[in-house]
């Protein structure tokens, strides 16, 4: 087991992993910008070290300087969080020369899925079923309009480079697939420097919905239920909840087989996320996260696992210690991100928090860096934490969850607190019934009919 | 006031009044003053503490230059900190003479001490000219980014 991990980010996450480290018994090491030097992790964790200014391309991308920080503290693994390095092979093969361990999965399979092409050609040779599309990418406007034609409209230009939302142009009908197609690689390349792209079917009203899996160093590969991130705004994730709204035991079982099966056959190592849209019956894969997600907490809370555990026992050699069958889901959970931006305009409220106050009791979880008197950086991202809720079942966890949302103190700044409270009351998030354009749509309705 | 114009009057003798100046004395005693001074046309009457030296009051004397603490004002010159993260060399290599000393006299650009990151020896040159007035950190040691090296003076 590790002697000392080094936590290669910051901010809730951060706080999440030293959390997990300190239960473990393993020595921690935060590494921070100067504009975190009074973030809640730092104090927390048994040194710190600080690696660069605030921008993060000089200290939380910093490489050298993360390296640099393991050889002087002595840290025999590093985690990365999400976002930051925690994708990036390149840095793994670099910590991999300095014989310092990588808490996650294989720079081979990092790879792989950040090409989303690769990732979709790999995915469907492995049985997992893909949104029907190009069979890689589309090199000439010709070839767009012939597949385009085939699939029939609307479709999806998407960079291959890209992800997490990012880099999609859709086109209702031919006369609009030209001007997709320029606008899209344009982008790609300033964006991700790559800009190949690759067609996909468009997907009218469906869900997304995401599967957990973990895999040891043994050829084990389970599978800990779905995730329904649907409601999403810009393509970033609002509300996530487990189990889905639309699933029933046996869906969950038929995919989470098909991607066990997939990924063991690839040879996959540690945590990772296999994201699909789901619209009438069927699952389409669209892509697949290889670290530990934000969302993570609301399949902690139905299964009972503690994946940031997993994660380290898996990278330090041991097996996983539980079978499928073991893998129960007990009752539901929901998680609302709460960032500093206004509710409904999204403007971001950087500064300082004059008051915190996290809800308690029981089937509450609060995973935040924030406290009182602490002032959120401008550079990062804007989330003050997650406010996760679990219940025996979903109604019992919107109760609480509105409980919880009542109680929770964020002042000082704007938070998108008012935003959940008024979800909650909403009959079709109450049902369960909804869809990836939901929030959007309710946004936009109730910015032009404001009650 | 008696008229006393016979033998008297050679002599010009002012008009005083004993009680008027007890009353002043009094006063002086009871508001602590060190002299009081009263005219009236054509007399003045002035009553002064004995043995109280008159002098402005003594101010403190003004702080002597001394090495910095918290709690004083920041001395001066310029502190040069790190800037990257790694173990700091004081000289070029083990057993070699340091690149400075306290008191030398160094300027902008000269390299002051290495800092070894990954394997690479990295010179870090100051960024103010001056004399090296203080040493904070010891060879060998591991430091963070913007920790203070030396400071110029």
């Amino acid at each position: 087991m590790f002697e000392k991990v080094l936590i290669a980010n910051r901010g809730e996450i951060a706080l999440r992993i030293n959390r997990a480290c300190k239960e473990m018994g393993i020595a921690t090491v935060a590494i921070h910008s100067t504009a975190d030097s009074d973030a809640m992790h730092v104090r927390l964790a048994d040194e710190s070290v600080c690696i660069g200014p605030p921008q993060a391309a000089q200290s939380y991308l910093n490489i050298p300087a993360i390296v640099s920080a393991c050889e002087i503290t002595g840290a025999d693994a590093i985690h990365p969080g999400y976002g930051f390095l925690s994708e990036n092979a390149h840095f793994i093969e670099i910590l991999d020369e300095h014989q310092i361990k990588f808490i996650g999965p294989k720079a081979e399979h990092i790879r792989l899925m950040g090409d989303k092409i690769a990732a979709k050609k790999a995915v469907k040779s492995l049985g997992i079923p893909t949104v029907p599309g190009s069979d890689g990418a589309v090199e000439t406007d010709e070839e767009a309009t012939r597949l385009a034609k085939e699939m029939g409209y609307p479709v999806l230009v998407k960079a291959s480079a890209g992800g997490g939302g990012r880099g999609m142009k859709l086109a209702r009908a031919q006369d609009e697939l030209s001007i997709a197609l320029a606008t899209a690689r344009s982008e790609a390349l300033a964006a991700f420097g790559d800009d190949a792209v690759y067609l996909e079917k468009y997907l009218e009203q469906p869900r997304h919905v995401e599967i957990q899996i973990i895999a040891d160093g043994f050829g084990k590969v389970l599978h800990l239920g779905e995730r329904d991130c649907s409601l999403q705004r810009r393509h970033q994730k609002v509300w996530e909840e487990a189990p889905s709204p639309a699933l029933n035991v046996a869906a969950r079982e038929k995919i989470g087989k098909t991607v066990t099966d997939a990924l063991a056959k690839l040879g996959y190592l540690g945590v990772g996320t296999v994201e699909f849209l789901y619209e009438d019956g069927e699952f389409y894969f669209i892509e697949m996260n290889t670290r530990l997600q934000v969302e993570h907490p609301v399949t902690e809370l139905i299964t009972g696992l503690d994946l940031v555990r997993e994660q380290i026992r898996i990278a330090a050699g041991s097996p996983l210690d539980f079978e499928q069958d073991d893998v129960t889901i007990a009752g539901h959970a929901i998680e609302c991100r709460i960032n500093a931006e206004n509710p409904f305009t999204f403007q971001p409220s950087p500064g300082l928090i004059t008051d915190f106050h996290a809800p308690g009791g029981l089937g509450v979880r609060m995973d935040s860096a924030a406290y009182s008197g602490y002032r959120i950086p401008p550079y990062y991202d804007s989330l003050v934490g997650k406010l996760i809720v679990h219940g025996k079942s979903r109604n019992e966890c919107l109760m609480r969850l509105r409980r919880a949302l009542d109680e929770l103190v964020v002042g000082g700044i704007e938070t998108t607190i008012p935003l959940f409270q008024e979800l909650i009351s909403q009959p079709d998030i109450i049902d369960g019934d909804y869809n990836i354009h939901w929030l959007e749509n309710y946004l936009a309705k109730r910015e032009s009919d404001p009650r | 006031m008696s008229d006393d114009k016979g033998a008297k009057a050679s002599k010009k003798r002012p008009n005083i009044d004993p009680d008027f100046v007890r009353e002043l004395a009094g006063l002086l005693e009871e508001t602590g003053l060190t002299e009081i001074e009263v005219e009236e046309t054509g007399t003045r009457v002035r009553v002064a503490r004995q043995g109280v030296p008159i002098a402005p009051p003594v101010s403190a004397p003004p702080p002597a230059q001394s090495e910095p603490t918290d709690l004083q004002a920041p001395a001066s010159g310029t502190v040069v900190t790190s800037p990257m993260v790694g173990t700091v060399f004081l000289g070029p290599s083990p057993g070699a003479p340091p690149f400075v000393k306290q008191g030398d006299s160094i300027n902008d650009g000269q390299t002051i001490v290495i800092v070894e990151a990954m394997k690479t020896m990295n010179q870090v040159p100051t960024t103010a000219s001056g004399r090296v007035v203080e040493i904070f950190v010891r060879d060998g040691q591991p430091i963070e980014f913007g920790e203070p090296l030396m400071r110029i003076d």
